[in-house]
This record gives C-alpha cells, structure tokens and sequence, in this order.
C-alpha cells in the first residue's frame, strides 16, 4: 500500500528521468528539437531525425536506463540485507569482479561464453568469497566490505593481466569498457538486461513487506513472521543478478548503487525500503551521467564511469568524512 | 598493553632471529633477480658473470639492465614498507596502506598533470610525485582528524579508496584529452620498475635519506604514543609534532616511491604485515624488520613480474595487487580486527 | 566467437543478396550503376559520389590519392587529428570518431553519399551507416605485399575513379622501383637486412613482415624480418622486455613511434643503454620514421611518403 509521500517521490523521479531521457535524445552532434523528438518517438519525423533518435540515441539512452536501474536496486537491496549504507556491489567488488571475466570473454582466453554470462558468474563467485571471508557475521559488519575490497583489487589485477594479453590496439580499446562505457554495449545483453530486472522487480515487490522488516532487529524481523534466511538469500541472489546483467552492458559504472538509494531514502517515507524511488533515481542519474559524456567534450566522448566517479566521488567521502552521530554499520 | 614489560621482553628476544632470516632470504632474492630475467641470457650465463667470466651480452644484461632494476627495486621495497608501517602505527590501523589511502594515487595524479604538460617520465622530477604524495597524505590526515573517522578502520580505508577511484577517474579524464600522453600515463600507472635509469634514483635518493633519518628521529616517540597520548605527553614528547614529522616522512618516502616505479598498491600493506608477524607490537622493531623484507617483497614481486609472461614483461604494479590483496583478505579474515 | 557469428551473417547476407539481386534481373541496372563487392557483401552505387566519409586510414588515403571529395574522416590513433602526412591533402575535413569507435551522428553531419570503412567495422555498425549512405567496407585480406593496391582499387571503383586509381598505383610502381636502384646501388648486398619497430613506453614492439610499410621495405630491395616474435594476424609483437632487444638487431632499423616527429623517439631510446648498444646504433644505420605514417597509414599517398622516407635515409649514407 503505497503511501502519499512515497508516490510524490516516485512519480517526481518518474517526471525527472523523462525529462532526462527526452534532454538526452534531442542533444548530440545532430540538435533534434524536444518536440521534434517527441514527433521522432510516435514515427512522424522525417527519416533521418527518425534514424538519429529511434535508433541511435533511444538504445543507448534505454541501455542507459535498465543498467541504472538495475545497478541502483541491486544497490538499495544490499543496503538494506547489509543494514549498511555503504555495502553496495561497487564497494564490495562485484563490479569488478564481473568486469574480469566479461573481460575474459571479451578478449576471448578460450571461453566461449556470453558476456553476460560471463559477468554473472564473475557477480556470483565474487559475492561468494566475500560471504565466505565475513564468516559468521554474514554480510554485516566490516568484514565483508574489506574482503570486497581485496577481492575487487584481484579482479582489477587479473583484467589488467588480460588486457596486457591482448594486442596493444585492442586493449586501447578496451579501456574505456573497464571503467564504465554505455558505448560497447550489445543488443542482446541489454535484452537479457530487460528481462532479468522485469523479473526481479517483479519479484522484489512481491517480497517487499518481508524486506521492510529486515530493517528491524532479527527477533522483530522474525516475531512479524519474517523467514529471515529465505529473504536474505533470495535478495542476495536479485542483487548479484542485476549487478552481474548491468555490467554485461556498462561495464563497472561506480556509484550509481549508492547515490540512488541515498537520494530515495531521503525522499521517501523512512521505514520502507525505497526500490522503486532508487531504480527511477538510477535510472536518470545514468542517463544525465551518459549525457555529460558524451556532450561535454564532444565529439570526443567521456565514457560515463569516470562521469560518475567524478560527480559521485565527492558526495561518498561527504558522507565518510562527515562527523556523523550514529555509526555507519 | 597493560603487561608491557614482559611483551617487550619477548619481543627484544625475538627480533634477531627473524632479522637474520629476511636478510638471508633477501640476499637469495637479490641473487634471483640478476640471475632470472625475460631475455636469453639464462640463470647460468649469468651465474657466470657473478663469478667473474661471462659471455659479453650476458655482462651487459645482468650489470646494466637486472642490476640498476635490482637496485631501484631495493629502495622502492625499503621506501614503501616504511611508509606502511609508519602510517599505520600512527593511524592504529593495520590497513592503513600508502597505496589504499589514497597517497600513491596522488602522487599519480600529480605525475600524469605532469606528463599531460609535456613532461616525459624520463625527465620527470621525483619532485612532483613528492608534492602529490603530501597532498594525498595531508587528506588522509585531515580525514583521521574527523571526529570519530580516527578510530573507525573501515571507514578511513574506504574514504581511501574513494579518494583513489576519484583521483584515478580524473587521470583517465587527462588520457582521453591527449591520445599521446595516454601511453605513457597507462603505462606508469601501472607501476614498472624496467628500464628505469640509475639517474632517477640519484634525484630521489636526498629525499629517502631525509626519510631514514626521520624515521629513526620518530620511532622512540611514536612507540610511546602507541602507549596513549597521555603516556606519550608525560615521556616527554609532543604528540602533534611527531604526527606532523611522520605525515613528511610518509610522504617523501611514498613520493619517491612513486617517482620510481609508479604507484605500487599493497606493498605498504603486505611488509609490515608480515613484519609485525615476527617482530610484536613494538613499532621500532617492526621498523627494523621491514628494512630486508620490503626490498625482498619488491623485488620477489618483480622477479615474477620477468617470468611468467616472457618475452614480454607483466607490471610489477599488478603482480603486487595479486600478492597484496589475499593479505588484505587474511587480515580480515584473522578475527577480530587487530588494533595497534 | 562474435567475429565467427559476424562472419555467419555477412555469408547469409551474401547469399541473401545474391539470390535477390539475381532473380531482379540485371538488365535493370541503369548504366551508370555499378556493384562493388564488400566485406558485407555486393553494394549498388550509381553514378559518382560527391561527398565521401572515411572511416579508414586507408580509405581516406585512396580518396584523397583519386581526387576524390572526402568530408569526414576518423583520427589517426595515437592522434587528435588525421596523420600529419596527408594533413594538407585532406585540409579542414571533419572529425568522425577514432579508428575504432566511430560518432554516427558525426556521419550524418557530414552527409555523405559513400561511406568507406575498414575491414574490421562489425556487422551493427555496417546496418546502421548503411541507412545514411551506401558502405563499402573493404573486403581485402591485410597483412599482404598489395592488400593496399586491392584496397586502393575497390575504394576507387566505389567513387567511380577507377582510371584515376590505375594513375597513381602506377605512380606508386614508378616509385618503387627508382628507390629500389637507389638501395642496390647505394647499399651492398648482404647488408640489407633491417627490422620496423614502434617505440613504445613499455618497451618496443617489433611490426610484421606484412604491414604495409614493412612490405615497402621489401619491394626496395630490404630483407625485413620479424624473427617470428609476431603472432600471425597480429600487426606487431608484444612488448619486449629489455633484455629482448638484441632480437630487433638488424643492420638497418627503422624506428616509428606515434609521436609526431620520429627523432625525438629516437633521443628517448638512445638514453636506454640496452638500444645503444645494438649494432645498427653503434653504425649509426637506425632511422627515426613517423609512427603516424609508418605503422598506421596505408595507400598510395602514403607509400609515396614512406617511399621519400627510405630515399632520403638511404641518400644519407656516408659512403
């Protein structure tokens, strides 16, 4: 039952990612006006202005969209089985670890293998270790943060390995993929993508009420008739899912999980775990990201994982730094 | 920390053993590294050369190009093991590493400004590095000074590499405007000590001396601060002063480092890790011990680096990420988080 | 794997196109229409194109080489604008995107009514430069002694200059073999072994026996060789670690980095002690050449350029 705050917050998102969307198809090297792009998108423009938006701005802006959305709500559900506000697959080195063995595939060391398989497996193994590493506590406390840590150094050291592998013109070109680029994304990955966040958004409001109680102590969590293990699990696996499908499009693009949720939460009524508010915050925060990169210093293009390192970079050591009155973890 | 006297004891009798170990096993890594390289000249043709014959081609390659990397990598392992375990005793925290702080990246940073200005890395004066160094070891101080961040170890490596990934986009931003300078950057920053010439060792080597005599300056002082500040002010010492000396000496040691072989992660990490192992909690003994094994870690990292993609070479800079990061992992995984 | 796929399709699409354009009956075909066989298959070009994108090094070298309009080309790699050898060919041409990544809006704005691209642009990229004009992507083999020539001649054919193009390959022939008389005449035979390698930061990479310039080398009368260092279908080795370099000792080494002038690369390696002390150092026989020109261009203007380079070292000579 969704209350009158969080609504506001969702659909002023929802008019902020549209305007976002409808910014970033009408800007590039070709200037299509708003409303042109809006004749574009209902097949009433001319071929070529049809051409730019249907085919060459509206996929990478979608592209754009779905891994946001994802990386964002994979984001909000760690946060949340963490009770951590830092412990996001970024930080605890998925990205990366997806990264190397989408990486591998790319590259090609014998595998033959989909990238977004690929990444999958890379999100899963490294989820895994860093589980296995934190012991006892699970994924709360310091521990599992750190052991990401090391495992995202190995993962970035093993795609160097890779790269320095490979003829020095490809791994040139390979670059700006391993620090985040909407522009080496393939159709199919981000039809996989599509399905894979229907799916677990699909699921995620099924088992919202269970989510919200793991908020509260496990005795609460349980006494509300939560099956705690269950949820943990299922909600770990959604996570590793759409961090391991996004990357298989953007590649290891920081920060977005953490900016969203931590812009949702602030706009949503506390007490919820804001899913929907930080998928439509990704959402946009990407595609503004994207359209930084690739007007700012056009027609060179900055791929958009350092667009949001640099903008995202100053806000997380905001939030480490400040005097803060409670304890992150 | 109560029972001191007796710790310390133990430890004072258990410092030489260890000592005389990494020193013994440093010499045999010194040896590997004129003896193992990625050309043809093999372990026994230079084996030769170190006995006084030798072929001519094996002379050259073991004197002119294993040797000055031998020598460099020495003080790079000697600079950055320091320089870990300083900052850690000061900071109390065992993962408070140079390289995940964020104090290698700036210095990076500052490089690849310079490069991106025309400077060559050939000519690039270790001054630049220096000046970075500081700059990142100035933030890290700043951010320890943070109400409740000083005592909270997670949160001040995180902030670390939060400073990096920022410090580290920003490099990729100067890459992407000059495709020339692109090379050079992605090749120092990767970290590499080949080819590097004896002269970029003379222009850093005033400043690592400056750094060994503040270090042995700032050792009695900051034991007794391990003590508490309290016991720290009451022996006689000046608990801001020393900060201030060991934040120089991490900085010029790191600098240097850096100016020399590019930023190396986890070496600041892994030495004193395995220092303290042997030596205790006392932070003078730690210091001792780190002076064979940060070369010999260097330099074993960097024997690999020569062997296991011959002809060409892997970067030292990641074959140190591949040995540091499953210490880092141990760390963790060694219960509860040791506290200094 | 997605290059095994790619090349699935472009068969499919082959023989998809074939099939059509057979059962439509070639009589058809206006006269001034013409089929110009590509990586992707046949492509139907009418009449002479006015306005042509490059997205090749090559292309733009066999465009400009037939007096041909280019309007929009890609950067050299390792540059921000097209190699300095061509610069005043090409005048103020538009920027499209870098060899491997090219800006398709970029193409639009230079409203292009032929698009040349390289061997290796990906079936995607073809569909979709394929709706703004027609594209030829060259279907020519590289790494062989006249992939250049076949290049130069399928791009020529595509803007209707093939008369042009038997010019200036003439040209090029005409060049060939008077260096070729200058070599044997200037240096004696059994020292005419040589090496190309590009000077990089990490440590030189020794180029293939078939690159374009390497195979220049060879038409004028050098024995170039790679010493198998390089992997087959691979434009260069890896880098060699220091203690390699004795394997690049050859009488003559030509040395190229992507810097814009070849000596300053020369200046950086002599500081390394390791390549003073190569034989063709110590002769004084090792040539500084542009990167640019050397390991990056291909076609007619660039084998004229790269032709004056061997001339003018060999002219050098102190006998």
């Amino acid at each position: 039952m969704p209350d009158k705050r969080t609504t506001l917050a969702n659909s002023s998102l929802l008019v902020l990612l549209l305007l976002a969307v409808i910014t970033s198809l009408s800007m590039g090297t070709v200037q299509v006006s708003p409303p042109d792009v809006l004749q574009a998108l209902m097949g009433n423009a001319d071929p070529m202005t049809a051409f730019v938006v249907n085919e060459l701005r509206l996929s990478r802006v979608v592209a754009g969209l779905l891994s946001g959305a994802a990386l964002a709500m994979a984001g909000c559900l760690m946060q949340t089985l963490a009770r951590n506000r830092l412990a996001t697959p970024g930080i605890i080195g998925i990205d990366n670890a997806a990264t190397a063995f989408a990486v591998a595939s790319v590259v090609g060391v014998g595998l033959s293998l989909a990238p977004s398989a690929m990444a999958l497996a890379g999100a899963a193994c490294a989820t895994a270790i860093a589980f296995g590493l934190a012991g006892a506590n699970g994924t709360r406390g310091y521990r599992f943060i750190v052991a990401g840590i090391g495992i995202g150094a190995i993962a970035g050291a093993v795609t160097q390995v890779m790269l320095s592998r490979v003829a020095i013109d490809a791994a040139n070109a390979a670059y700006p993929w391993t620090v985040g680029s909407l522009n080496a994304r393939s159709g199919n990955s981000v039809l996989v993508l599509a399905i894979g966040l229907a799916a677990g958004y699909g699921i995620l409001m099924l088992i919202s009420r269970a989510l919200n109680t793991l908020q509260f102590s496990d005795a609460v969590a349980i006494a509300l008739g939560t099956r705690l293990k269950a949820t943990r699990i299922l909600g770990l696996a959604l996570s590793v899912l759409l961090t391991g499908l996004a990357v298989s499009v953007c590649g290891p693009v920081g920060l977005v999980a953490l900016l969203a949720p931590e812009l949702a939460r602030t706009l949503c009524r506390p007490g919820k775990v804001p899913l929907t508010a930080s998928a439509l915050a990704g959402a946009a925060f990407m595609v503004v990201a994207d359209l930084l990169g690739r007007t700012l210093f056009s027609p060179l293009e900055i791929p958009v994982g350092i667009i949001t390192a640099i903008v995202g970079s100053p806000y997380l050591l905001w939030i480490l730094l400040k005097p803060s009155r409670r304890s992150l973890t | 920390m109560t029972t001191l006297s007796p710790a310390r004891a133990v430890a004072s009798r258990a410092l030489f053993p260890p000592f005389v170990t990494a020193g013994l096993l440093l010499f045999l890594v010194i040896i590997a590294s004129l003896l193992y390289g990625a050309g043809p000249v093999s372990p026994s043709d230079a084996f030769m050369v170190l006995a006084g014959s030798g072929s001519e081609e094996a002379r050259f390659v073991v004197s002119e190009l294993r040797l000055p990397r031998t020598i460099i990598g020495l003080v790079t392992g000697l600079a950055l093991g320091l320089a870990g375990a300083l900052l850690q005793s000061m900071t109390r925290n065992p993962l408070a590493e140079p390289g995940l702080l964020g104090v290698s990246a700036g210095s990076g940073f500052a490089v690849a400004l310079a490069i991106l200005f025309g400077a060559s890395t050939a000519t690039l004066t270790s001054f630049v590095a220096q000046l970075g160094a500081l700059a990142g070891c100035a933030l890290v101080i700043a951010a320890t000074r943070v109400q409740g961040l000083g005592n909270d170890p997670v949160r001040l490596i995180l902030a670390g590499a939060t400073l990096t990934g920022l410090l580290l986009a920003l490099t990729s931003m100067l890459m992407l405007m000059d495709q020339r300078a692109a090379d050079e950057i992605r090749f120092w920053i990767t970290g590499s000590i080949a080819g590097k010439p004896l002269s970029m060792l003379q222009a850093t080597l005033p400043s690592i001396l400056v750094a060994l005599v503040l270090t042995i300056i700032v050792a009695r002082p900051l034991a007794a601060m391990a003590l508490g500040e309290k016991a720290a002010v009451g022996l006689g010492h000046h608990p801001g002063r020393i900060r201030f000396l060991i934040v120089l000496t991490v900085a010029l040691l790191v600098g240097s480092a850096t100016a020399l072989a590019g930023p190396l992660i986890f070496v600041g990490l892994v030495v004193p890790f395995i220092a303290r192992a042997f030596a205790g909690p006392d932070i003078r003994k730690t210091l001792w011990l780190c002076v064979p094994v940060g070369p010999a870690v260097v330099l074993a990292a960097d024997v690999v680096s020569r062997l296991i993609a011959a002809p060409a070479e892997l970067s030292l800079g990641v074959v140190t990420a591949l040995i540091g990061a499953p210490v880092l992992l141990a760390i963790v995984r060694a219960g509860r988080m040791p506290s200094l | 794997m997605s290059q095994l796929s790619n090349r699935l399709r472009s068969t499919l699409l082959h023989t998809l196109v074939a099939v059509a354009v057979g059962s439509a009956g070639l009589g058809k075909a206006l006269a001034d229409t013409r089929t110009v066989e590509s990586a992707y298959g046949p492509v139907e070009i009418s009449g002479q194109p006015e306005r042509v994108v490059t997205l090749y090094e090559g292309a733009l070298d066999a465009a400009l080489a037939v007096d041909a309009n280019a309007v929009g080309a890609v950067i050299t790699r390792g540059g921000s604008d097209v190699a300095d050898y061509i610069k005043s060919e090409a005048g103020d041409i538009a920027i499209v995107g870098a060899p491997a990544e090219t800006n398709i809006e970029a193409v639009i704005a230079a409203r292009p009514d032929l698009i040349l691209a390289p061997p290796r642009i990906n079936q995607q990229q073809v569909a979709l430069l394929s709706r703004i004009a027609p594209v030829v992507a060259s279907n020519v083999p590289m790494f062989q002694p006249d992939s250049w020539e076949r290049e130069t001649r399928l791009f020529a054919k595509a803007m209707g200059r093939e008369a042009e193009a038997e010019k200036v390959i003439g040209q090029v022939k005409e060049r060939i073999s008077e260096v070729a008389q200058v070599v044997s005449a200037k240096i004696p035979a059994g020292q005419r072994d040589a090496a190309l390698v590009r000077w990089m930061p990490q440590g030189p990479l020794v180029m293939a026996e078939g690159l374009f310039s390497a195979s220049l080398l060879q038409a004028v009368g050098f024995e170039l060789t790679d010493k198998d260092l390089v992997k087959e279908g691979r434009p260069h080795s890896e880098p060699l670690s220091l203690e390699n370099l004795s394997s690049m000792d050859q009488s003559w080494v030509f040395l190229a980095t992507l810097n814009e002038d070849g000596d300053k690369a020369l200046d950086a390696a002599r500081k390394s002690p390791a390549f003073a002390r190569l034989n063709a150092v110590q002769n004084d026989q090792v040539i500084g050449v542009s990167g640019q020109l050397w390991t990056s261009a291909t076609g007619p203007l660039a084998a004229l350029a790269i032709l004056d380079d061997i001339e003018a070292a060999v002219n050098n000579i102190q006998p």
